[in-house]
């Protein structure tokens, strides 16, 4: 007699549809792909081989001096004493796939910026002349993370307070409510606008931000739940068992609140990356340096005529949205286990 | 004269992966001034031949194959939807069995009783006042224009479903459909509504169908009946003749489940529980100072006793106090008095000390589908109260696990299924395996077969006494009907408006009643 191992289930039917296997493994694909944008996209060679010795530029920094430069800064790879070292003799390098990264500026553009795309620059350039295909790589991948550590905390959170705003309900119920009524009241937009200019914006500034007004529309739902799954006569069945509180909510009302969780998940990621890109996109979010979608979208807007600006980071961005909701529609399916 | 015929009537419910045959080429007929009763378990297509005669079906799920349905030798299936509106509601009523759900919450009597009125009988203000008012009278509510001026909620069960057969009767249709009128009315109700259908009946000379999974209500209510499974009908003729002597092998199974006496052995005289002056109140409306709350009483000074063995009945209507009792037997409420189990002070403990003793006693509830955790396992619920006493490995759990579902007769390769693939009657037998799991010596039944059918209903029922027996349980068994109650109490609690009226043992309380309430439950059960 064998007990077959329930997550094996769920993975089996979420496989049984191809819309899910296929936006999984694009998504995951790309995903890990982007991970790895320091390899596909950078204006530093992978390896390169100058008077019989081998450099690694990508993992390692050169100054100038090594290569018999005059500066103790990190060697330039695109700039003419460079390349014609690299040319010269027997020496050799191997460039990534894209030779740019999303803060390296082509300065040989024979054209003024932004660029059309032209055999330099896949997808053109942006008005700093900056190459858009690796500013959308770095910029999917920092989206991507942002909006996983976001929905990461909001959940976390957001379950806590939600879990213990149901399940004891009563005067704790009531207190935190309370709580949750005047955090919510305050303005989240102001309060963003206020501390990017008291601190220096970053990355970690905005997901602290962000989390602090984000699980609570989570924990509204998930109270909901188990305000509900509470009096469910298998949860009293369980407590006249002696099972403890502890066992109760993570066994039963648990388990049967995440419906509503997950069904918000892939909405919950989406919005934090649209979340991003548009305070990114008002100039409110990420420092100026930073590869960001929104950024991208903003220089669309001041440059209609650059159609490859905007045109790239939409595809990208309603790409992106689309697959995480096909996954979520996904797991939310082979979650029920009701449905056959 | 024949007022209704339905001639080789076949019904498929169709969706996008599989059709599913319902009824199956069934025949029968209604006289004028008739009550038919259709009488089967769930799932044997009584609804759905009511439905299909008031012409109320969703065309795009179910699809009717062949057959013809003559009212007044008009084939209904032929006619236009709009022709079938001047029948339905006007020739042809229909009530359901949850008065709650067929009135529209947000519009008061008033509004809905008028309505069909107008729609089918006058546009007169004047006229549609009088009728209306002289139709709720009729159904013998008192106090016309507060009825009239309330909104559902505010009426009771029983008065919502006398405002139902008003909105049904008021056009004087010639069929009365009543699907399950009573089945959600408390048992003194149920004989008044029914009392009042009949009435009408007679007046009228309408003709009536009665559908019921309730043998009794049918053998005392109808002319004829027809007894149906899985879309069949198995036998029809006179309510007196097939209840004499039915022919069909299921109709002589459905009769002879009427529960009977099943207990045959006397309970130890050790007393196993004994609750002293059970109190038990809930705050309604709440104020700051303690002196402003107001308060509901739903227990009031209970005493019971129960000897280990032994199983006592607890009667009482909705709202009487039963679940509360049993709540706080569980140590699941907050209420004054004690209680005495198994020579310890349950009142007593705090949470802790209360855990190590709540294998003791355990419950069984009334509905199998919220009763167990739909995204467990069979093996991960019945193995759940193990965990908290004792540390087993993982292969002695299944073994008790397969013991388990052995003894209430499933079988162990269900381990791996969850609650949602099995019928009623398994999900209640696993429900009482886990009951048993902890090797309780006291569980309580509330309603453990109310939802359940009657061949259904009997099984399970002679598996508590098996248990019983094997294990020497003691029962606490909570109904509101006193035919399940009788047939395996040893003594009987009557409970009424929280308190206890009356209490005896079983053949007293039956032959013996000293209570009006109790004599007018007897009368409603059709016990005498």
């Amino acid at each position: 007699m064998k007990v077959i191992d329930r997550n094996i289930n769920i993975w089996n039917k979420f496989k049984s549809s191809n819309r899910n296997k296929l936006s999984l493994y694009i998504f995951s694909f790309i995903f890990l792909f982007s991970l790895f944008a320091e390899v596909i996209s950078n204006d530093k060679p992978i390896v390169m081989n100058i008077d019989n010795q081998l450099y690694y530029p990508i993992l390692f920094k050169y100054s100038d001096k090594t290569f018999g430069g005059y500066f103790d800064t990190e060697a330039n790879y695109k700039d003419s004493f460079m390349t014609s070292k690299i040319s010269k003799d027997k020496n050799w390098a191997v460039f990534p796939l894209n030779p740019h990264s999303y803060d390296s500026i082509n300065l040989n553009n024979s054209t003024p910026n932004p660029a059309r795309p032209s055999i330099h620059n896949y997808l053109g350039t942006d008005d700093r002349g900056r190459d858009v295909l690796a500013r959308l790589i770095y910029g999917f991948r920092l989206s991507v993370l942002f909006a996983f550590s976001l929905t990461a905390i909001g959940i976390i959170i957001g379950i806590f307070f939600g879990a213990i705003q149901g399940y004891f309900a009563g005067k704790v119920d009531l207190y935190i409510q309370r709580f949750i009524e005047i955090w919510s009241s305050m303005p989240e937009l102001y309060l963003l606008i206020i501390f990017s200019s008291l601190f220096e914006p970053s990355i970690l500034l905005l997901i602290i931000l962000l989390s602090l007004f984000g699980w609570m529309s989570l924990s509204d739902y998930v109270r909901a739940e188990f305000l509900k799954g509470r009096n469910m006569e298998y949860v009293i069945a369980a407590r006249t068992m002696g099972l403890s509180n502890y066992q109760i909510i993570t066994r039963h009302i648990l388990p049967n609140s995440m419906v509503s969780v997950i069904t918000f998940l892939p909405f919950r990621i989406s919005g934090a990356i649209l979340i991003l890109t548009s305070l990114d996109f008002l100039g409110l979010g990420v420092p100026p340096d930073t590869p960001s979608l929104g950024e991208l979208l903003a220089q669309g807007k001041e440059n209609i005529e650059a159609w490859w600006l905007s045109l790239s980071t939409f595809i990208v961005l309603v790409g992106t949205l689309l697959l995480l909701i096909f996954i979520g529609e996904g797991i939310r399916e082979s979650l029920d286990t009701r449905s056959s | 004269m024949k007022i209704l015929e339905v001639n080789n009537l076949s019904l498929q419910y169709v969706n996008l992966n599989n059709t599913k045959s319902i009824l199956k080429n069934i025949n029968f007929y209604l006289n004028q001034g008739e009550t038919l009763g259709i009488v089967g378990e769930s799932g044997s297509g009584k609804t759905l031949t009511g439905l299909s005669i008031a012409s109320l079906l969703d065309k795009s799920i179910f699809h009717i194959n062949n057959g013809e349905i003559l009212f007044n030798n008009n084939n209904l299936l032929l006619q236009s939807n709009e022709s079938l509106r001047k029948i339905r509601g006007n020739k042809i009523s229909m009530i359901f069995q949850e008065p709650m759900l067929s009135l529209n919450p947000v519009q008061t009597i008033n509004t809905q009783l008028t309505e069909v009125i107008k729609l089918h009988i006058t546009k007169d203000e004047d006229n549609i006042k009088k009728i209306a008012s002289e139709m709720i009278n009729k159904t013998g509510l008192e106090e016309t224009n507060k009825i009239l001026a309330s909104y559902p909620h505010m009426l009771s069960g029983g008065q919502r479903q006398r405002v139902m057969i008003a909105i049904s009767l008021v056009c004087s249709p010639e069929i009365l459909i009543a699907d399950e009128p009573t089945t959600a009315l408390d048992v003194t109700l149920q004989l008044q509504i029914l009392d009042l259908l009949k009435k009408f009946k007679e007046k009228t000379s309408m003709s009536l169908i009665l559908i019921s999974h309730d043998l009794d209500l049918i053998k005392n209510y109808s002319d004829r009946v027809i007894i149906m499974k899985d879309g069949n009908i198995l036998e029809d003729g006179e309510t007196k003749k097939i209840f004499k002597n039915p022919t069909n092998k299921y109709t002589k199974e459905l009769i002879q489940s009427n529960p009977h006496n099943m207990i045959d052995f006397k309970p130890s005289n050790k007393i196993l529980l004994k609750t002293t002056n059970l109190n038990c109140s809930f705050i309604t409306d709440n104020a700051f100072f303690k002196k402003n709350r107001k308060y509901f009483q739903a227990l009031t000074d209970i005493n019971i006793e129960l000897n280990v063995g032994e199983t006592i009945g607890i009667v009482g209507e909705s709202g009487s106090g039963k679940t509360t009792l049993a709540m706080s037997i569980l140590q699941l409420l907050n209420y004054e008095g004690t209680i005495q189990f198994d020579g310890h002070n349950l009142s007593k403990m705090d949470n802790n000390e209360l855990r190590k003793h709540r294998n003791n006693f355990q419950i069984v509830f009334q509905d199998p589908f919220s009763s167990l955790s739909p995204r467990l396992t069979i093996f991960e619920i019945l193995s759940e109260g193990l965990m908290v006493y004792e540390k087993l490995s993982y292969k002695e759990m299944i073994s008790i696990c397969s013991k388990l579902l052995n003894e209430v007769g499933l079988n162990e390769s269900m381990l791996n299924r969850y609650p949602h693939q099995f019928s009623g009657g398994q999900r209640q037998r696993i429900a009482i395996a886990r009951a048993i799991s902890l090797k309780p010596k006291l569980i309580i039944m509330d309603e453990p077969t109310s939802a359940l059918d009657v061949i259904v209903q009997k099984s399970i029922l002679e598996l508590i006494i098996s248990l019983q027996k094997k294990y020497s349980l003691s029962y606490i068994f909570i109904s509101h009907d006193l035919k399940v109650i009788k047939s395996i109490s040893h003594r009987i609690y009557i409970l009424k408006d929280s308190k206890i009226i009356e209490s005896n043992d079983a053949h007293n309380i039956l032959y013996n009643p000293k209570t009006d309430y109790t004599k007018s439950l007897i009368k409603s059960s059709f016990l005498n």
